[in-house]
């Protein structure tokens, strides 16, 4: 049998991702809809951070537009789990009822099969929100624009985005072993609203359990900080690429085990 | 009309929630970290802004506030929107119909055994707690009774909401969408966000005529204030009552005109 | 030749929760929970050989969905061994999945909002099938069943028949060695039935598939097996040819009756009069197992007729199903 290399999983993707984005469209209401909804999910996010700041200017020594820049950043880095690993949410629907077991007779990855088979489109609106962010506030502090200083905001920003994904990859799988593990995605859907935060604000505890245990500050904090305050970078900063790829893989350890694991106990 | 048959739902509903263990620990896990993120936020907010009163309220006004809307927000958000929605897409909404028992009442009896569930779990402790680590500040008087008769408005007002926005849904067939839009809103405009006292001027009294305001601003004012100043916390009581009547109204007559819709289409 | 499926002594056993009744219990299992074991499959053991169809019969929970997730690669046995294609299916399960198709339990595996065709081919890319033989096999298909109108439509918008039929053509798309179909004529019509019986039986006889077939209709078992496998609570109860099964009952004949009264209310008075005897009805005769040895049917008959207003009779060979409703009911050895 041929090695199915990375190559093979893209060209898949793409043709599934082509077909259901003509199939979506033939649902133009609920598309138009849950993009309006976006948008004002967004929109609600932006009016609490102004209200927020029309009665402190600053916040732990950050300034509204660092504060504005960390937002965008966090925006940009969730946009990827939002688009591509969507079809988690109905993960435990699947197990519960059983149908998961059709995911598990195709001679190619189990993980990629099951993500592949949904695309939110409508995290494309969050994307276009959170890079507008990032440009202004970029503007508005009056950071010098370099070749150099957008490529390490674009590494920065992908491999933030796999802690989120590993974050929620992990909350999914969980569903395989206990019963109703929306709970448990809810919670971690909600740590991206407080990686918007700088971790400096909590006390030592939870600024390392924030850091190593449960890895949100990586989302938007230290890596925002290579751009930031690129005189004083701390190392976590430089680390969080790597931090980023080690935890995404243990996630999908995690799925992939309690896949094989759960294995459609149910007849 | 006998009440059994209601109890009978809230008791069918207080074991389907106890089967699953685990999304309790979950649960309190998460609005730990929740209360954990909202106390080191505000905590560092107050200490950059130099003083002690912002907006009328102090630090642990503030914090009560947000911890014990926290706790009602997880009381009485029941997913309501997403029920229907499934129902109507499913086509079970049909085999609900049939039952001797009006559709809107048949819902609301069936999660009353949440309700009870997570008064227990999640409100009261919390309650407790927080009335014992801040010293007294909740005054225990008159304004307790006030306290839980507001509540039992704000549910019905937001159970009326759901409904009305669950009915949208017949139409539509968005349902993510239309549910995040109406999330967002309640939860910017009651207040249990960002508490009332700090949004600006003509946003403020504005929302002061909406039924938002009704949901959390008003009981956890009651239960704040209420022992101090009856008179106002009659007031806002009086307002409630105003949008009970408003929107059980309007959520009636809305599904009984919509009810042909679903004639309509079959199902 | 060798065997393409060879099973020997595999079991597989369940952790199954208790859960204890009523508002109380429910507090109960909040704290303390009781699991007990559930052997699904005990110790079953059968080969089979390249292009033979066998049915795989059991009545509901009998653990035919569990052998089939085991022999898929799904499911790894408790004890014992299975090799499909030479090749341990739990330890090699995307290998195992190129060279199987499966059709499970009324589950589409098709992308429920892709028209049938586009499903194909992202399945041609999936199992790298080579251009020729994927035309080859579509036009294949266009000689044993008319799919013109199916390969443009969602698959949502399918009806149950011709949802099953696109996901049974999924499943041979690929010409695998083995086909798992499971249940494939539940809830369909008469007609849709036969369409996927002579399906099944083209592909089997042209590719040389091997299909194992799970199924409770035994129309689907008199159309297609020549072999059939029979467990009950997990257990082998008969493995062997559908005609040396019906050896062992050669003295047994099913007598047919049409009266004009309601055949369900007159069936089960019938069922009063002779308690030994195995009364059935459908919507056209009311049929009665009579083993000869003991009784004539000539004998049976009689007696009915003296008091039921007869319209019609018949006499026939042992059913299928009659030969399965007693081996389920621990009749032979």
């Amino acid at each position: 049998m041929k090695k199915k290399g990375i190559g093979f999983y893209l060209r898949i993707y793409g043709k599934i991702l082509a077909q259901d984005l003509k199939s979506k469209m033939s649902y133009r209401a609920d598309f138009i809809i849950s993009t309006i909804g976006m948008i004002f999910t967004n929109i609600s996010g932006f009016v609490s951070f102004w209200i927020l700041f029309k009665n402190f200017s600053s916040i732990n020594g950050w300034s509204y537009y660092e504060m504005l820049f960390l937002y965008g950043f966090s925006l940009v880095s969730i946009t990827p789990v939002q688009c591509l690993f969507d079809n988690n949410w109905s993960l435990r629907i699947y197990v519960y009822s059983g149908d998961f077991i059709k995911y598990c007779f195709r001679p190619i990855n189990l993980f990629f099969y099951f993500q592949s088979e949904v695309f939110d489109i409508k995290g494309l609106g969050q994307l276009a929100f959170g890079i507008g962010t990032i440009v202004y506030s970029w503007s508005r502090i009056g950071l010098a624009v370099t070749p150099l200083a957008i490529i390490k905001l674009v590494v920065f920003l992908i491999t933030a985005s796999l802690i989120m994904i590993a974050l929620q990859n992990a909350a999914a799988a969980t569903c395989f072993w206990i019963q109703n593990s929306f709970y448990v995605l809810d919670l971690a859907f909600k740590f991206k609203d407080y990686a918007r935060y700088p971790i400096t604000i909590f006390s030592p505890v939870f600024r390392f359990i924030f850091t190593f245990v449960i890895p949100i500050a990586f989302i938007a904090y230290y890596p925002s900080l290579v751009i930031l305050r690129p005189d004083a970078v701390p190392i976590l900063s430089w680390l969080s690429p790597v931090i980023g790829v080690m935890f995404f893989y243990i996630s999908y350890k995690i799925w992939m085990y309690g896949a094989m694991k759960y294995s459609g106990t149910g007849s | 009309m006998s009440i059994k048959k209601y109890l009978t739902l809230t008791r069918a509903g207080i074991i389907e929630a106890l089967q699953f263990r685990l999304s309790f620990l979950v649960m309190i896990i998460g609005n730990l970290l929740y209360l954990i993120v909202i106390y080191f936020l505000w905590k560092a907010i107050y200490a950059s802004a130099g003083t002690d009163v912002v907006g009328g309220m102090t630090f642990s006004d503030t914090l009560i506030y947000l911890v014990l809307a926290t706790a009602l927000y997880n009381f009485m958000e029941m997913y309501t929107v997403w029920e229907i929605g499934r129902n109507i897409q499913s086509g079970k909404i049909v085999l609900d119909l049939l039952k001797p028992m009006e559709y809107r009442r048949y819902l609301f009896w069936s999660y009353s055994g949440s309700f009870v569930t997570q008064f227990f779990l999640t409100f009261l402790p919390t309650f407790i707690a927080v009335s014992i680590l801040t010293h007294g500040a909740i005054s225990f008087g008159v304004n307790l009774p006030l306290f839980v008769v507001s509540v039992i408005m704000a549910i019905s007002i937001n159970y009326s909401i759901d409904f009305i926005v669950g009915t949208i849904c017949l139409y539509t067939e968005s349902i993510w969408g239309i549910n995040i839009m109406k999330q967002v809103i309640v939860l910017l405009l009651s207040g249990a966000t960002i508490p009332i006292a700090f949004f600006p001027e003509p946003l403020k009294s504005a929302m002061f005529y909406l039924p938002f305001q009704s949901i959390y601003n008003a009981p956890l004012t009651v239960l704040l204030h209420g022992g101090s100043d009856i008179e106002s916390a009659l007031r806002l009581m009086g307002m409630q009552l105003v949008w009970v009547v408003i929107m059980n109204v309007i959520s009636i007559v809305f599904w009984k005109a919509s009810l042909r819709q679903i004639t309509v289409n079959g199902g | 030749m060798s065997s393409i499926i060879e099973i020997k002594n595999v079991s597989k056993e369940f952790k199954v929760l208790n859960r204890r009744e009523g508002l109380k219990g429910s507090l109960m299992d909040l704290f303390s929970r009781d699991y007990k074991i559930v052997k699904a499959v005990d110790d079953i053991s059968m080969t089979i050989e390249p292009g033979e169809i066998v049915g795989y019969l059991g009545p509901n929970g009998a653990g035919k969905s569990t052998t089939i997730k085991m022999m898929t690669g799904v499911l790894e046995p408790s004890s014992g061994e299975i090799l499909v294609n030479g090749k341990i299916p739990y330890k090699n399960r995307t290998e195992n999945a190129q060279q199987i198709g499966v059709v499970f339990g009324q589950r589409s595996q098709l992308w429920w909002a892709l028209p049938l065709i586009e499903s194909f081919k992202i399945l041609k890319d999936i199992y790298m099938i080579p251009d020729s033989d994927y035309n080859n096999m579509l036009e294949f298909y266009k000689s044993l069943v008319d799919i013109d109108d199916l390969l443009h439509k969602p698959v949502r918008q399918m009806s149950l028949g011709q949802r099953t039929l696109s996901d049974i053509l999924a499943a041979f798309l690929h010409n695998p060695a083995i086909v798992f179909l499971d249940e494939p004529t539940i809830g369909l019509d008469v007609s849709m039935k036969a369409k996927i019986r002579t399906l099944i039986k083209g592909l089997n006889k042209e590719k040389k598939t091997t299909v194992i077939l799970t199924t409770h209709d035994m129309g689907d078992v008199d159309a297609l097996c020549e072999r059939i496998v029979i467990i009950d609570h997990g257990k082998m109860l008969y493995d062997n040819d559908i005609e040396h099964l019906k050896g062992f009952f050669g003295s047994y004949r099913t007598l047919k009756v049409r009266v004009d009264d309601d055949l369900k209310v007159e069936s089960e008075i019938i069922q009063g009069e002779f308690e030994d005897l195995q009364v059935t009805s459908d919507d056209e005769w009311i049929s009665i197992l009579v083993d000869e040895d003991k009784i004539g049917v000539i004998d049976v008959f009689g007696t009915l007729q003296k008091t039921h207003k007869i319209s019609d009779m018949q006499i026939e060979e042992i059913s299928t199903e009659d030969v399965i409703k007693k081996i389920y009911e621990g009749g032979v050895k």
